[in-house]
């Protein structure tokens, strides 16, 4: 078996002042843009129905309150 | 960075070093294996898919599950990863190595004890048990064993923090003037965070839980213990994730075939931990009624202003691996992503964590918010949030950062890089089912820390799918999780027995595209920032914890050995007021300064 670590073929060298992260900026802003989704996702799961939290049926009707 | 002059692995350089991390690092192992066998017990037996405990054991294996899996495995783990990275990073052994056996043998009788007294809990022929959870708070109550062997198993922590520091004092004597390398730092940081911390746990398990189970005390005051726990409960969840994120900064950076991106940030993250870990217990307690709300709401504040190192890690990481796909030959918005060594485990693992502990920071702060936190209180949601987290973002990095250490840490080579990359890809996709079944279950009521989640005359209603569609997703993703562990554990065992090898890479960490260099020299001013960590816990705690005397009694509301008389407690509360403000004046102004320094 190799080594643990693949050796990085390195093609170029970029430095502080030449790297943009261009990529990073991209991958937050789609994180950001799901949150957003998410969050109003959520309001129709919590609020919309405005019902408690614990959402189902009592099938039996011998319940005894 | 300083690396070793001879360029060898960790074992060539520090033979008996290496002997206490590898044995760590296997006590650690130990425990994934025995903490996965409950995982999965219990994941077939709440789906109802195959019972063979009696339900009413289901507290036992839930509780060897937790403390096995999230105290022994990932502390252990910590310890060794931790020893590693101090004596790399500063290029020296530690002081005395019969020390570092001291802490190391201290941490392993403790978890003896406390295992045995959990593992008694399946036999009635030894009158012992501690079916409390990893939660131990009271009324629950376990055997003092299990006390006694926490208590002995946080002590070996406190030294091994102790080793550590006395390695930093030591080289700081040789070079007065270099900063701390950035791997020590982080060591040191969360370390301060974890003395901290540690003291909500000592108080409860020294003053109350300990001696309520020997009998010397008749009651305790159960939101008192609930308080004192989540005080430690809440940070030792960041001192589950800071060892991965340290993975993630100083080792994946290299992996992608780049630097990190910056040096100074890094710093600020870990400091920014050290701060906010511990002031947020409180939001554990959201629906616990003898706390106030507005103590609560600054638990919640105080939790929000969490995030951001974590969202600050976020950038960082993910910079610093498009930095090593770029000069990987990547291009493009997206297209850099293909350029990543995704076929080395050791990337693939920590990137997939990183990936899985995206999704936990959505619900993790779906649980912060006081409000939202009603809706998935005491359901499955949360222990579908806490196995993104400490489940994955800890757990897998911890597996895959292994891959890379083990061959260190040995001499010899990985035994099959394969089988690395099926088992990493494998606890990604089994977490993926697992979790989603757990949150979505959650968000309809079913509750967490039930054996048998099925009730008479009465049916969850699922929006989308079904119930049985969830408890299959469940039971299928813990499966793959399961044969996920036997796959790691074979490959560790397999290297274990490999020969040693001469073709491994030399033991090195990233470089850094921004060095220390950049930032301001008040970030290594560790009393500075333990000050006002110290400050920011007596704000949030000392007002809850008086109330909470206040009305409950030390001991209790039965009994008052020491009766809490109001006038003294407010007399105390106003020195204390007095006191923190003064020290919040002249603290905002280091902050200040510092952080226009940072951000310049």
């Amino acid at each position: 078996m190799g080594q643990a670590i693949e050796k990085p073929e390195e093609k170029r060298e970029i430095g502080h002042d030449e790297y943009n992260p261009v990529g990073t900026l991209a991958l937050i802003l789609l994180y950001f843009v799901l949150l957003v989704f998410l969050w109003f996702f959520m309001y129709f799961v919590e609020f919309l129905g405005n019902d408690p939290t614990v959402v189902g049926t009592v099938v039996a009707s011998g319940v005894v309150g | 960075m300083t690396m070793s002059e001879s360029g060898g692995t960790y074992i060539d350089n520090f033979p008996a070093e290496a002997r206490v991390v590898r044995s760590a690092l296997y006590s650690s192992f130990l425990a994934l294996a025995l903490g996965g066998l409950f995982g999965i017990i219990q994941t077939l037996h709440r789906t109802d898919i195959y019972r063979f405990i009696e339900s009413d054991m289901y507290y036992t294996v839930l509780t060897a599950h937790g403390v096995f899996l999230v105290v022994t495995f990932t502390i252990f783990f910590l310890v060794g990863v931790f020893t590693w990275a101090v004596t790399t990073s500063l290029d020296r052994g530690v002081e005395d190595i019969r020390f570092t056996w001291l802490w190391y043998g201290l941490m392993t009788i403790g978890t003896v004890m406390a295992a045995a007294a959990i593992l008694a809990g399946f036999t009635d022929s030894i009158d012992m048990s501690a079916d409390v959870l990893f939660t131990f708070y009271a009324p629950l109550q376990a055997h003092w064993l299990f006390y006694l062997g926490l208590v002995v198993f946080v002590v070996g922590t406190w030294l091994a923090g102790a080793d550590w520091f006395r390695s930093w004092w030591a080289w700081k004597q040789e070079n007065p003037d270099e900063r701390i390398p950035l791997p020590t730092f982080m060591v040191l940081t969360t370390m301060l965070m974890w003395y901290i911390a540690t003291i909500g746990i000592a108080v409860s398990i020294l003053v109350f839980l300990l001696p309520w189970s020997l009998g010397i005390i008749d009651s305790v005051n159960p939101t008192l213990t609930r308080t004192l726990f989540w005080f430690w409960g809440h940070p030792v969840v960041y001192f589950w994730l800071l060892p991965a994120y340290m993975m993630w900064y100083v080792m994946l950076p290299k992996i992608s075939g780049g630097k990190l991106f910056s040096d100074p940030l890094a710093r600020v993250v870990f400091i920014l931990f050290l701060l906010l870990s511990t002031p947020v217990g409180i939001h554990h307690q959201y629906l616990d009624p003898g706390i106030a709300e507005g103590f609560k709401f600054i638990a919640m504040t105080n939790t929000m202003f969490l995030l951001l190192p974590s969202l600050l890690t976020a950038f960082t990481v993910v910079a610093s691996m498009e930095h090593g796909a770029r000069q990987r030959g990547g291009t493009g918005y997206f297209g850099w992503l293909k350029a990543l060594p995704w076929r080395d485990p050791v990337f693939a693992g920590m990137a997939l964590a990183g990936l899985m502990f995206a999704a936990g920071g959505f619900s993790g702060m779906i649980n912060a918010g006081m409000n939202i936190n009603y809706l998935v209180h005491n359901t499955l949601w949360v222990p579908g949030h806490f196995h993104l987290t400490v489940g994955t973002a800890s757990a897998l990095t911890f597996m895959a950062a292994t891959y890379w250490l083990l061959p260190q840490l040995t001499g010899k080579a990985l035994w099959n890089r394969s089988v690395a990359l099926v088992q990493v890809v494998l606890w990604f996709l089994g977490m993926t089912f697992m979790s989603n079944s757990m949150h979505r279950a959650g968000l309809l009521g079913i509750p967490r820390r039930t054996a048998e989640p099925q009730y008479q005359g009465f049916e969850f209603e699922a929006g989308v799918g079904s119930v049985a569609e969830l408890d299959f997703q469940l039971a299928l993703g813990g499966a793959l999780l399961a044969i996920s562990i036997v796959l790691f554990l074979a490959n560790v065992v397999g290297t274990a027995f490999n020969g040693r090898s001469d073709d491994l890479p030399a033991n090195e960490f990233a470089e850094t595209l921004s060095g220390p260099e950049d930032s301001p020299q008040v970030l290594d001013n560790l009393k500075l920032w333990t000050a006002i960590a110290v400050v920011l816990v007596i704000l949030a705690y000392s007002f809850p914890l008086m109330s909470i005397v206040d009305r409950g009694g030390l001991y209790g509301p039965d009994i008052s050995p020491f009766p809490v008389s109001i006038e003294t407690l407010s007399l105390l509360a106003f020195t204390l007021e007095q006191y923190t403000t003064a020290a919040i004046a002249t603290t905002g102004e280091f902050v200040q300064t510092t952080l226009t320094g940072v951000i310049r």
